[in-house]
């Protein structure tokens, strides 16, 4: 299935004390002069929060940055979809918070899966993305008095996320993207929108430049720069139904991975408990709703299988409040991984509600009772109305149905502590690395990580690479180049020349479906066996049988998501095996075969406390491992209790 | 308890591309699901379309739950369709009744040119946030969050305007294709916020003169941008921009 | 349509010309910048329809009371020709400026679309409606204006009977006479009520919308705003609409 290489990678985690290794570390960074940092030039793919705030600030830094995305523009990625909030230690609530303690919940919640170095340092430049938004204008909730508010979220007893009512992600993003266009204003980042990178330029050894598909007239371009910046987010569009949006894809992180760059800890997948459920074979993708709302929220089935009596005559005593119930302390707050789990298990033992079964409650009841009508409006109220819109059903009136879905990718192109990939000159920032999260990411630290990503890490260390690189200036008609834009086209012209009979997204569906089942909540060996040959057998019906209608020359989306689904056909096989291998049970990874007697995740500390990379082969050929192993100076591994 | 599925006849846009003369064709689609949303009818019409050996219907679209801001279309007449306070994509078919005709266009004005089918190119409201729709403060500038305090009820208001998704709905339903309310928004958060004071004056001009240049209508007080407006952006904030605009006019220092 | 804007714009180059004018002009000539004008112009018109009731409702106290309003108006002699001038020159802004601004609107559009419908609901169509019919409404009351001063002030109404105005030297001096005369002509009454409606949506949306131009929106007067503004507007077509219907009663009886 794959064979194992003998080095182990080098994370470049400086020595010395945890709490001194970033600041002396940017101290022994090399710095560009800055007379010198225009003659740099830097391409930036992806725009959302790691991609815009790393942009924008390489070009205050005076970078000649290039920046792209294949969005109509850079206001729209993903990013702007996160929901619940953004922590940080600031510690205002005076509830006991601190960067130790920000750091320890997220190693831990990470189930002891990243690295010690890494998480610290997100920990401490969490405060500075705090002022750096509020100073860009982001309006945060406020106190009548005028301090930041915070609220509390899942996987941490205290109160430290910073929010803007529901919708913390799109104000953070549109901060980013207003730093952003002030520095397309100035002319220092060249931005290209509706841009989909399709290579990889690698010149002796060092990414050098990429090339695009200019997505409106279907021209492809070749963008050569002295650095690649690579932060165009995760993976969930694997299994088709996820909260990512539709255009979200692997394309970008696997043509890297195919020239070189090795993937790190793909099988880590998060699967997040409150999001609607399926309602029909038609459906594109599925809605979160926000993790905030388990604050108030309480979860439960009935006690009775097949009880189909509207939820408010069922009496408390007949409903299994079950997180409650197996997790006293955190109860309804339990991590993401865990709530998921709890739900999956009561539904597969035939608690489930709805019509299809797969669904579970989350009721506000005693929140109204408690707090009246008005106040959780105010908490939840754009959440409220978003769930009615979808399912017409009114959640101040009845419980809420959830179900989880698959929601965030830990794994992503292996860096070490610079950011930088093993290809000198590819940094990957944002959910695109695998770096913070180790197994199981927490609430509100993922904006917490793209933007420290590209605010406060990549100016300092890419300075660093930049300083000591000595090659010239790389030609957009140098053979390495011209090879890549073959490359592209050749693919393209493969994609519209198969005239199948099926369309792309049918291959979707059933790559997401085989995934979901197989390799989603939980995994087997058996099953993950079996589904690794049937990977193959689709992407070969694939290649033979797709239909992509119309021209390459053209605005065409059937031929974007083509391309997007090749690659999610390659790298799909390439999660499963990762998720064959870890013979153990992790944070979102979670191996049947390896399970505590009441049902938790058991780690193998012994075997597993090591960080994944695979090295790509060629399409179907076994991969090779290779190995960081996670060195724990600070914290004892311990079992993960939230009881 | 009505039928769960619908029979309808679509009008739909097609324009093979932005310099190509354009019309409606009409598709007859049978079994509509009640619950699906209406990108996913169209996905289903377009399923259908590649499976007859057409092209499909290009349409923007990405995060279909209401945030990013991509998805448009003119839906009988009303921009992101029938429901208020909706984007398209969570616009589902339970609004529409069977033998319906669902006539669907592109926004349409001529800053925002049609590229394909009913995709059309709104760079112009990047264009316009260049122009002045930030806070000029560089990475590591920033003083602690809780230095300069904003009273609760402010915050609320510059929330409103800063939720502003950018979709264009409202030049899409502006009779006059003015873009007051996108701009207004953007110049209301950053006016009532103290962090936006130092740039107050030029942002309104430059950004009110931005939006002018690339051709948009100009505002005639209809409101029906806000009814048109998915975030529910208020045409209170179109007057602060005019205070702000004539204050910036008289005290301006250049 | 270029063509058009240019000729409109050539007040605003000429004025631009004038030392220190131009930072003026430049932002007074932008998208919100006519629309202040507009409100500006159009606020101060309604000001002159408001005084201009005024001496007209006079007319009730009787031939002796108007003729002598009517005699003390003409007595001004210059002060009245500048005042006039201004109130030229304000319709000709206002006009102006619609044009101007129309043209740029249907330029913005570009193509129009094959169905449009509002998403407002009916209740702020008071207001809401009567925006589509600006232009309208508008060119309407122009009709009515060139009709009016041929009438009133020239004595040239067509078809009118000036002879009960007449005095001594031949000259139809006498005002209250002439607005008889002019108000039982059966076309002009039914021009002057047509149009004097057409004033009345026209204001219901004028004057709210220039409130709101000048920034006047807030949670707690918005409905003040809003209705005040639809009441003066019917207020004072009403007022007028009493004039004509008094007279053509007067006839009758």
């Amino acid at each position: 299935m794959f064979r194992v290489a003998s080095d182990t990678l080098n994370s470049r985690v400086p020595a010395g004390p945890l709490e001194q290794k970033w600041d002396k570390h940017r101290f022994n960074l090399k710095l560009v002069n800055p007379a010198n940092k225009r003659k740099y030039s830097v391409i930036v793919v992806g725009t959302g929060l790691a991609g815009g705030s790393a942009a924008a600030s390489l070009g205050e830094l005076g970078y000649s940055v290039k920046a792209f995305c294949f969005q109509d523009s850079p206001r729209r990625a993903h990013s702007i979809a996160a929901q619940g909030g953004i922590n940080a230690a600031k510690n205002y609530p005076n509830d006991g918070d601190s960067i130790w303690r920000l750091f320890y919940d997220t190693i831990k919640g990470g189930d002891y899966r990243a690295r010690e170095a890494n998480v610290y340092r997100l920990a401490q430049v969490a405060n500075n993305i705090i002022d750096q938004c509020v100073a860009q204008g982001v309006p945060f909730a406020r106190e009548y008095g005028g301090t930041l508010a915070n609220r509390s979220f899942g996987g941490a007893q205290l109160s430290r996320t910073f929010y803007c009512r529901g919708q913390t992600g799109q104000q953070l993003l549109l901060g980013a993207y207003q730093a952003l266009m002030r520095q397309v204003s100035t002319g220092r980042v060249k931005m290209f929108a509706r841009r989909e990178m399709l290579e990889l330029i690698v010149s002796n050894g060092a990414a050098r430049g990429i090339v695009v598909r200019n997505l409106e007239n279907g021209k492809l371009e070749v963008h050569t720069a002295d650095a690649v910046v690579l932060c165009t987010g995760g993976y969930g569009n694997v299994y088709y139904l996820s909260t990512n949006a539709k255009g979200c894809n692997v394309t970008a992180s696997w043509r890297c991975h195919r020239r070189g760059a090795y993937f790190a800890n793909p099988c880590y997948t998060q699967i997040h408990p409150t999001c609607i459920p399926v309602s029909g074979d038609y459906q594109s993708k599925l809605t979160l709703m926000s993790e905030s709302l388990r604050n108030d929220g309480r979860v439960w089935v009935p006690k009775n299988k097949g009880d189909h009596r509207a939820p408010g005559q069922i009496p408390d005593e007949e409903r299994d409040y079950y997180l409650e119930r197996r997790y006293p302390s955190f109860g309804n707050l339990a991590p993401r991984d865990i709530s998921s789990r709890a739900a999956k298990e009561r539904t597969d033992a035939g608690y489930g509600v709805g019509e299809s079964g797969l669904a579970v409650f989350l009721d506000f009841r005693d929140a109204i009772a408690r707090d009246g009508e008005d106040v959780v409006r105010k908490k939840y109220g754009n959440l409220f109305h978003m769930y009615e819109k979808i399912t017409a059903e009114n959640p101040y009136k009845v419980p809420m149905r959830i179900y989880p879905a698959v929601h965030y990718t830990m794994g992503g192109l292996w860096v070490d502590y610079n950011l930088m990939s093993n290809l000198p000159g590819l940094y990957v920032l944002g959910e695109a690395n695998f770096s913070d999260h180790g197994a199981n990411r927490l609430g509100a630290s993922a904006l917490m990580q793209g933007l420290s990503d590209g605010y406060f890490v990549i100016p300092y260390t890419i300075g660093d690479y930049l300083a000591g690189a000595k090659h010239g200036k790389l030609a957009e008609d140098a053979p390495e180049c011209r090879a890549a834009l073959q490359d592209a086209e050749a693919r393209i012209t493969k994609l519209l020349s198969v005239n199948g009979r099926r369309t792309v997204d049918s291959f979707h569906r059933e790559l997401g479906l085989l995934m979901w089942d197989y390799c989603g909540m939980a995994r087997t060996k058996s099953g993950l066996e079996a589904t690794i040959p049937r990977i193959r057998a689709l992407r070969e019906e694939f290649w033979t049988n797709v239909r992509v209608p119309g021209e390459s020359g053209t605005l065409n989306q059937s031929l974007e998501k083509a391309g997007r689904v090749a690659d999610f056909m390659e790298f799909a096989e390439l999660l499963a095996v990762d998720a064959l291998h870890r013979n153990e049970s992790c944070g979102g990874h979670f191996r049947e075969e390896y399970q505590t007697e009441d049902g938790e995740a058991a780690r193998d500390d012994e075997n597993y406390s090591y960080v994944a990379a695979w090295e790509f082969q060629g399409a179907g050929n076994e991969p090779v491992l290779h190995r960081e192993p996670l060195v724990f100076e600070n914290v004892k591994p311990s079992t993960r209790s939230y009881k | 308890m009505s039928s769960d599925t619908l029979n309808l006849t679509l009008r739909v846009w097609r324009q093979a591309g932005p310099d190509k003369p354009g019309g409606f064709c009409d598709y007859q689609l049978d079994g509509v699901s009640t619950h699906m949303s209406f990108l996913e009818m169209l996905d289903v019409l377009n399923e259908k379309l590649i499976a007859a050996g057409d092209e499909p219907v290009a349409f923007d679209h990405d995060c279909r739950e209401g945030i990013c801001g991509m998805c448009s279309l003119m839906i009988n007449g009303q921009a992101h369709g029938p429901d208020r306070g909706t984007t398209t994509c969570q616009l589902h078919m339970r609004r529409f009744a069977s033998g319906e005709t669902i006539t669907i266009e592109p926004w349409r004005a001529t800053p925002f040119p049609v590229v394909r089918d009913l995709v059309v190119n709104r760079s112009a409201f990047d264009r316009i946030i260049q122009s002045g729709g930030f806070v000029s403060v560089n990475t590591g500038n920033a003083p602690d969050g809780n230095s300069v305090p904003v009273p609760g009820n402010r915050q609320e208001v510059a929330m409103d305007a800063a939720a502003c998704i950018g979709c264009g709905a409202c030049v899409a339903a502006c009779k006059n294709a003015s873009a007051m309310l996108f701009v207004s928004a953007k110049v209301s958060q950053l006016s009532i916020l103290p962090q936006g004071q130092p740039e107050r004056s030029a942002r309104v001009l430059g950004m009110v003169a931005q939006m002018d240049k690339e051709g948009f209508g100009s505002c005639t007080n209809t409101s029906e941008c806000e009814a048109a407006c998915p975030a529910e952006v208020s045409v209170s904030h179109i007057a602060r921009l005019n205070r702000e605009y004539m204050k910036a006019l008289v005290f301006a220092d250049r | 349509m270029n063509a058009l804007l240019r000729i409109l714009g050539l007040p605003a180059c000429f004025l631009a010309m004038i030392p220190g004018m131009a930072p003026v002009v430049r932002a007074l000539s932008s998208s919100v910048g006519q629309k202040l004008l507009m409100a500006a112009s159009g606020l101060s018109l309604v000001g002159f329809l408001v005084v201009h009731l005024a001496g007209n409702l006079q007319l009730y106290a009787g031939e002796d009371v108007f003729n002598a309003y009517a005699a003390k108006l003409h007595s001004l002699g210059p002060i009245l020709g500048i005042a006039e001038v201004g109130l030229f020159g304000m319709f000709a802004l206002h006009i102006g400026l619609a044009v101007s601004t129309a043209a740029m609107n249907r330029t913005a559009r570009g193509s129009a679309y094959a169905m449009k419908q509002t998403k407002q609901g009916l209740f702020v169509l008071p207001a809401g409606g009567a925006s589509n019919w600006m232009m309208v409404t508008g060119i309407l009351i122009f009709i009515f204006l060139v009709s009016h001063i041929l009438d009133m002030k020239l004595k040239k109404g067509f078809g009118v009977d000036y002879s009960a105005a007449l005095d001594a030297s031949g000259e139809a001096t006498n005002s209250f006479q002439a607005v008889k005369a002019v108000l039982q002509h059966p076309a002009h009454s039914v021009l002057y009520i047509v149009c004097i409606i057409a004033l009345g949506i026209h204001l219901s949306h004028g004057i709210r919308s220039a409130l709101q131009t000048f920034g006047l929106h807030h949670r707690n007067w918005n409905f003040i705003f809003r209705w005040s503004g639809f009441l003066l507007a019917w207020a004072i077509a009403g007022g007028f609409i009493s004039v004509v219907v008094w007279a053509m009663a007067a006839k009758n009886s």
